[in-house]
């Protein structure tokens, strides 16, 4: 395989170039001008120049290339703008897709979202068949991701394979992302939150699916990518008890949650700063589904890791970069 | 715009840091915070030290920049990482 890696110096490309390396495979790590590579830099992997809004360095980026991971999907900030987000990321998907088919690729992996992932209507646990019939209306990057993918789904110039992960955890989120809810409760800091379903997967276990989906002679055309599908009540009850922090907060309801969000990106949108509770992230929680992964684990023999495991690689990684301190866990365990 | 590569360390540490907040590299202090003085976050602080990683060809690792907090520290780190690649 010769694959170029867009969105490599990401918190799920850092992973996934770990895994390709793992695997005996030299990929071609695109970046952009201003973007933090020191992570990719220590790995020694090479990088080009892959600004998404550039046909020419997508095209030079893509000359050689058999398999092209698309892991810089458009990401708001806040989720205020949805014309905008959809023209961008839109725009964006289009270059990728020009550019891959114009250089021959043959396979293009694109990375989405289970935001994408519709509720069964028969009831129990979503597949890979549970898609929203038309954009969902209740959240920016909902109706961004779900565009995105049915874009992505409609190329016919080349293979384009559709993974649909979970939140991902684990080391690497050098953003604080996904991980955002984690860290506030390990630093006893509680966050305003709704309660819901909220599906979450290893980080490495998302790359280690990626480079399957790479190399499979004939890969499932969308694949969810999910450890497990609590509730985040309890999860977060169980996180508090592991840092030795204090009890999460109630939740809010699904309305007042909307409106804290809401407030909050409104405020970052007008002082800068992150919002305390993302709205993409509300949304997720609030209209999160039941997952069943078990296509995965079929097709590229997959075993996702559990919660501990994630939680033990995240921490000392998380320690190790000063995103958590140091002591907690041991004062918790001891 | 890439910093003049004859300049000293700290003239170049602070052209890289006047291009990522709005601020004149004459008005950019050691004893300046990067974060309460200079309005950056911990997004463009580790863009800061990445371009510098870049600019300077430092193997500087993320966990290195961890406690990297003023201009003055950026230019430590930047001389420490600096004197290592010469050794």
């Amino acid at each position: 395989m010769k694959p170029l890696v867009l969105g490599a110096a990401g918190f799920l490309g850092i992973n996934l170039v770990d895994a390709l390396v793992a695997a005996g495979i030299a990929p071609r790590c695109g970046r952009r001008t201003r973007t933090n590579v020191l992570a990719l830099r220590q790995r020694k992997v090479p990088m080009v120049q892959a600004d998404l809004d550039s046909p020419e360095q997508l095209a030079e980026a893509c000359s050689g290339v058999d398999v092209l991971f698309h892991l810089a999907g458009h990401y708001p900030r806040l989720s205020l703008d949805l014309a905008g987000a959809l023209e961008l990321g839109l725009r964006q998907l289009e270059n990728v897709l020009d550019a891959a088919a114009l250089a021959g690729v043959k396979r293009v992996v694109y990375v989405s979202s289970t935001a994408t992932v519709a509720p069964r209507a028969s009831g129990g646990a979503s597949t890979e068949a549970d898609l929203f019939l038309a954009p969902p209306t209740f959240g920016t990057y909902h109706a961004l991701k779900w565009q995105m993918e049915a874009r992505a789904l409609r190329e016919d110039r080349l293979e384009v394979i559709v993974a649909c992960p979970a939140a991902c955890l684990g080391p690497w989120d050098l953003r604080v992302g996904t991980s955002a809810l984690l860290v506030a409760t390990a630093r006893g800091l509680p966050v305003p939150h709704p309660d819901g379903i909220v599906s979450w997967v290893d980080a490495r276990d998302v790359a280690l699916a990626l480079v399957r989906l790479g190399l499979h002679a004939a890969p499932p055309r969308r694949v969810i990518l999910s450890a497990e599908s609590p509730r985040l009540q309890p999860l977060l009850g169980d996180l508090a008890r592991r840092y030795g922090a204090a009890p999460p907060s109630l939740p809010l309801t699904a309305m007042e949650a909307v409106a804290f969000c809401d407030e909050e990106e409104t405020r970052a949108a007008r002082s800068g700063g992150r919002p305390a509770l993302a709205r993409e992230l509300a949304d997720l929680i609030i209209h999160g589904v039941e997952l069943d992964a078990s296509l995965a684990r079929s097709s590229l023999d997959l075993q996702f890791r559990p919660l501990a495991n994630t939680l033990d690689a995240f921490d000392e990684w998380a320690r190790r970069v000063r995103i958590l301190p140091s002591l907690n866990l041991q004062e918790a365990q001891s | 715009m890439r910093a003049d590569p004859t300049a000293t360390v700290d003239s170049r540490v602070v052209y890289i840091i006047s291009q990522l907040v709005p601020v004149k590299p004459e008005q950019i202090l050691a004893e300046h915070r990067l974060r309460e003085d200079l309005g950056m976050d911990s997004v463009s602080s580790m863009e800061l030290l990445s371009m510098l990683a870049e600019e300077l060809d430092l193997d500087v690792g993320v966990e290195d920049i961890a406690d990297v907090h003023t201009v003055g520290a950026t230019i430590a780190l930047a001389k420490t990482f600096l004197a290592k690649k010469g050794a």
